[in-house]
């Protein structure tokens, strides 16, 4: 198993104590397509935050390919995220004064890749993204579906183990949120990359592999659904 | 600390990106360093313009001139007054090895010098050749007295600057012609240029100086002189001399060797002394405003840095997300406040140098001073940076330590 949770406590002690997560017991395979599905309040944020070792738990297990994410240094923190997760963000989160290729080389800069390499490694992939042509211009020069596959680019391109996608269609038209959709099918099949969205629509979670329902902090029921009929309104679009 | 040349490029953009900002923020810096490293080179300057008002004149040199004692001594009352004698002079060769020079001057105020239909007034000083070890000439033309002048009591003399000028206002040599001073006429053997503005009975340019005995015998001065100038040879310290020349001095004159009055000594090392610690008072006042404009500067970047780290909350946020350690982004706001102290700094510094080099040019055109440089060292500017670079670090060290506080998660949420 590449994720491994077990019995994963958390509780927000701000004011009022909050536990938000109540015990979380969850396995995702390498090459899974997996989305995590809940109503706002229901702790799916902080989930992925955890994934993503953006916040730490209180209680319980968590696994990375069996490395025991921990009572890390910021340090290692960073280290970790920087070569094990890549993350897009529902508001694109790309940073306004540089260009589209420097966002995509952000990551590499901070592994130490030299400049040379990690311009022509973030040029190849915005190629395969079809942005070649976009890498010299400014996110607010872009359209959203354009960002947000830039964002994408910047999420693989240090070819990390979990992709970790936060409302990745939350901002977009449906059309656009498609198309978003059908690229991260594409890199989970072709790449076998392990992609993780959540989201609170139905449609973009039928788009995935295997939904997982989160209730009040706890994991509800896991839907198998490779038949992609989990929509009301059918296997090809992402209702808006 | 990962760091290239985008690093720089992104430092810099950051800075063109708020240009006002950055502009009015470096002005605090670059008027501080400006402020300081100008009046350290307008000081040092107008030291060296006082300093040029000694021009000529030994360090370690003692003029003493006699008084009225003001203590009665060995059975003479108070109030006598006694004079200093050429056998003064000469107990004072022979009994105080240190000193390298001794040598009497004897003066007349206030005579009409008088050359063919030119008038000029000056003052007549009795030498001998050895005087100008005390008040070094500068010879424009012909020669100083020398020995020979006088042992042979010869009627020459060495005429001032301003006599000069009033006499032969045409220019040329001089050397040769004959002036009328009172009675007596003297052939011209060399002319004086040096202008300091220290005067010893008469300032150097408004002085005929003959050898000593012409001037004893023409105004009947027998074996009198008014004042012994001496010095020291080199390495030794006027003052620790003094008490040695009051006692030999006093023995012979009978006066009381702690009599303070009867015997006046002028010591130059006290003058320049008193100079010295003027201007070291001056410059402790030039580094404490200039210190302190500076520091009000750092003071402001820093701020400035708070307000833009609060801005990038969301941007510092991302770059922890995708990988940025907690160091990245503390070197990143450091050398950003760095650049800015030390590119506004640099500014500063090329300022004052080339406001310093215009004043210099300025000052000296006018021609009536000798030159003074008011240019600050190289070093100064290389310390000058260096403390500037410093001064960025500490002032990039509390909004670093903000930026490296904030978690990604908490940049997430601000949207």
């Amino acid at each position: 198993m590449l994720i491994e949770l077990k019995d994963v406590n958390k509780t927000y002690n701000n004011g009022q104590p909050l536990h938000v997560l109540k015990g979380i017991d969850l396995s995702i395979d390498s090459g899974e397509f997996v989305s995590i599905m809940g109503a706002s309040g229901s702790g799916k944020s902080t989930l992925l935050n955890i994934l993503g070792i953006l916040d730490n738990y209180d209680s319980g297990e968590y696994y990375i390919d069996g490395k025991l994410i921990k009572g890390l240094s910021e340090r290692q923190a960073a280290d970790y995220r920087n070569r094990m997760i890549g993350f897009i963000f529902q508001s694109y989160n790309l940073i306004g004064f540089k260009t589209a290729v420097e966002n995509v080389e952000l990551p590499l800069f901070y592994q130490g890749i030299a400049r040379k390499k990690r311009h022509q490694m973030a040029m190849e992939y915005l190629d395969r993204l079809g942005l070649a042509d976009w890498a010299k211009h400014y996110p607010n020069e872009m359209s959203g579906g354009q960002k947000q596959r830039v964002a994408i680019a910047r999420a693989l391109i240090t070819s990390p183990r979990i992709v970790l996608a936060d409302e990745p269609t939350g901002a977009l038209d449906s059309k656009t949120s498609v198309e978003i959709m059908e690229l991260l099918q594409q890199l989970n099949r072709e790449d076998r990359m392990t992609i993780i969205v959540v989201t609170h629509e139905s449609g973009v979670a039928n788009a995935t592999n295997k939904i997982i329902h989160i209730k009040d902090g706890i994991i509800g029921q896991i839907e198998d659904n490779r038949q992609h009929h989990a929509s009301v309104f059918g296997t090809s679009t992402v209702m808006k | 600390m990962r760091f290239d040349v985008d690093s720089f490029r992104e430092i810099a953009d950051s800075l063109v990106r708020n240009k006002s900002r950055s502009l009015l923020t470096g002005f605090g810096v670059f008027w501080g360093v400006f402020m300081l490293l100008f009046m350290l080179g307008g000081g040092d300057g107008m030291k060296q313009m006082i300093m040029a008002n000694f021009e000529g004149f030994a360090t370690n040199t003692c003029i003493m001139a006699s008084s009225q004692t003001s203590e009665p001594y060995k059975g003479f009352k108070e109030g006598r007054y006694w004079n200093l004698s050429y056998t003064d002079v000469e107990r004072l060769r022979q009994m105080m090895p240190d000193l390298e020079t001794v040598t009497p001057v004897i003066a007349s105020w206030g005579g009409q010098i008088v050359y063919g239909s030119y008038t000029a007034s000056g003052s007549v000083k009795g030498i001998q050749a050895d005087y100008a070890k005390i008040e070094e000439p500068r010879i424009k033309y012909g020669r100083y007295l020398n020995e020979t002048d006088i042992l042979q009591e010869r009627k020459v003399c060495v005429i001032g600057k301003r006599i000069y000028k009033d006499l032969f206002p045409d220019g040329g040599d001089p050397c040769g012609e004959f002036i009328q001073v009172g009675p007596v006429f003297y052939q011209i053997v060399g002319v004086d240029y040096s202008s300091g503005n220290i005067s010893i009975n008469g300032r150097a340019d408004q002085t005929v100086s003959v050898p000593l005995p012409v001037a004893q015998k023409i105004y009947n001065r027998g074996k009198t002189v008014d004042l012994i100038c001496v010095t020291g040879r080199s390495g030794v310290r006027m003052s620790d001399q003094e008490p040695r020349i009051r006692e030999i001095l006093a023995r012979r004159n009978l006066f009381n060797p702690k009599d303070k009055q009867a015997l006046m000594i002028l010591n130059t090392e006290q003058i320049f002394s008193l100079v010295d610690n003027l201007f070291r008072g001056v410059n402790f006042l030039i580094l404490l405003i200039g210190l302190g404009t500076i520091l009000a500067g750092v003071i402001g970047v820093s701020n400035i840095m708070m307000v833009t780290v609060k801005e990038r909350t969301t941007e510092i946020g991302i770059r922890r997300a995708i990988g940025a350690t907690p160091r990245d982004i503390l070197s990143q706001i450091i050398f950003e406040s760095i650049s800015l102290t030390l590119v506004a700094g640099s500014f500063g510094i090329v300022f004052a140098v080339q406001l310093l080099r215009l004043t210099e040019t300025i000052v000296n055109a006018s021609g009536e001073n000798p030159p003074a440089s008011f240019q600050i060292g190289f070093w100064i500017a290389v310390l000058a940076a260096l403390l500037l670079t410093a001064l960025g670090v500490v002032a990039g060290l509390a909004p670093a330590t903000r930026a490296m506080s904030i978690k990604p998660v908490d940049a997430m949420r601000d949207e």
